[in-house]
């Protein structure tokens, strides 16, 4: 009889914690696989762009998170292990619809989104940047996007140095 | 059969439990993220890569507001070409988004390094150049800038230590204060940068760093950096008289000029310059 009631009661205890962390806990994880957004982005041997990159990531791949430091993330590309910006992913996506402590406890009607969280902790970004263009129309960005695309091919730079008796 | 009942309601809380545990402990790319930006706004912090980049696009926009960039596809590739040489050769050789180089369409004679990468010379800079080497001396001294992050440098520290508050937690839940007071000190830092890189200068200090920078990149690139202070000569004796143009930014003072010709003397002789000049000429002519 003893026994019978510690079982009730423990399957309970357990029911109860199993569902809360549950509906309190976010859905997704680490080993999960982020696309990459931006164009000509590289895998680093470390969080940082000083080092000769390991790999090119091109728009539309996806990739493997291992662990994230900072702004980096350490992602696993068709095999090969290296860090890329978070800049290369889109913004952080809002958590679960579902918020329990709003339920319980009258939580805000309008939380704040993780999108909205990143925008003003990362401090300025292409939202601010955005903002800035509107209050400023005679500034030319076009300008701007025209001098990004200004790329130099790698192979043509390769020979341009060599024919100019340059150090590679 | 109550014993079995019991058993399968355990087994299945235990289940339950252990679903729950995973999503508890694995922790979402979003949450992270947004938890390490609360941490950088809570600490002083530099200014970052990204941020950078977009100080250098506000920054270089208001730069092409003032000069229209020269179309001349075959002379921006070249400029390009010299400068990925230096760059990559320098203290910094991958910015966020890479450097990028401009011809600026003004006879005036000067150059700019906006945060991030982006470089402007002006078609009378270009043209004052005698050879290649001249060239990629003034690129390399403005990848100086950029390495040396002397444009960043200028955004006040008051004002920086705005931006930090405004990431705060507290105004993280007014949004669109947060947007607001971000885009105004966000404008506040471009006119902190434009001010000391294109109206007033850098200090003498950072001249002379990126006078250094440069010297040092020219020799690894294989350039001569003897060139940097002859092109500085050819600079002073083309705007002699005058009170704008480069020197309102770079002032060459005359302990500034013989400190590089003393640091370039000490390089090893430059390979090929001669024909690396005859190409110089095909594309400027």
């Amino acid at each position: 009889m003893r026994r019978s009631v510690f079982g009730q009661k423990a399957a309970g205890a357990l029911l109860a914690l199993g569902l809360a962390l549950l509906l309190l806990g976010p859905g997704t994880g680490w080993g999960e696989t982020l696309e990459v957004i931006q164009p000509n982005q590289s895998l680093y041997p470390d969080p940082d762009f000083a080092g000769a990159p390991v790999g090119a990531v091109p728009a539309g791949s996806r990739v493997q998170v291992i662990r994230q430091a900072g702004d980096w993330y350490k992602v696993d590309y068709q095999g090969i292990q290296g860090w890329i910006h978070r800049q290369a992913f889109p913004a952080p996506k809002a958590q679960s619809g579902f918020n329990l402590p709003g339920v319980l406890f009258g939580a805000p009607a309008k939380e704040t989104t993780s999108d909205e969280v990143a925008l003003a902790g990362k401090g300025f970004t292409p939202e601010v940047e955005s903002g800035y263009r509107q209050k400023h129309p005679e500034l030319n960005f076009a300008g701007v996007d025209q001098v990004e695309s200004f790329k130099v091919n790698p192979g043509k730079l390769d020979a341009f140095i060599k024919e100019g008796g340059l150090n590679p | 059969m109550r014993n079995q009942a019991r058993w399968l309601a355990l087994l299945v809380a235990a289940l339950v439990l252990v679903q729950g545990c995973v999503a508890a402990s694995v922790v979402s790319v979003g949450a992270i993220a947004a938890k390490g930006v609360t941490k950088a706004a809570e600490a002083s912090r530099p200014i970052n890569d990204s941020e950078e980049y977009y100080v250098g696009r506000a920054v270089a926009a208001r730069i092409l507001g003032k000069y229209p960039l020269y179309q001349n596809p075959k002379l921006t590739a070249y400029v390009n070409e010299v400068g990925e040489t230096v760059a990559r050769k320098s203290s910094r050789p991958r910015t966020f988004r890479g450097y990028r180089f401009a011809v600026l369409d003004t006879p005036e004679i000067n150059a700019f390094a906006c945060p991030g990468g982006l470089i402007f010379i002006t078609r009378g800079l270009v043209q004052t150049c005698a050879t290649e080497d001249q060239l990629a001396a003034v690129l390399a001294h403005e990848v100086g800038h950029v390495a040396n992050k002397d444009g960043v440098n200028s955004i006040s520290q008051a004002r920086w230590s705005q931006v930090l508050t405004a990431m705060g937690t507290e105004a993280v839940k007014q949004y669109a204060g947060v947007g607001g007071s971000l885009v105004a000190l966000f404008e506040g830092s471009i006119d902190d940068v434009f001010k000391t890189i294109v109206v007033n200068g850098y200090s003498r200090t950072a001249e002379e760093a990126a006078d250094k920078a440069a010297v040092a990149t020219l020799g690894r690139a294989g350039y001569d950096p003897r060139a940097l202070p002859q092109v500085l000569d050819k600079m002073m004796a083309k705007e002699k008289g005058t009170s704008g143009g480069i020197f309102k930014t770079h002032p060459p003072t005359s302990e500034r000029l013989a400190k590089l010709k003393v640091e370039a003397a000490e390089a090893p002789p430059s390979q090929d310059e001669a024909g690396r000049t005859r190409r110089f000429k095909a594309m400027t002519s």
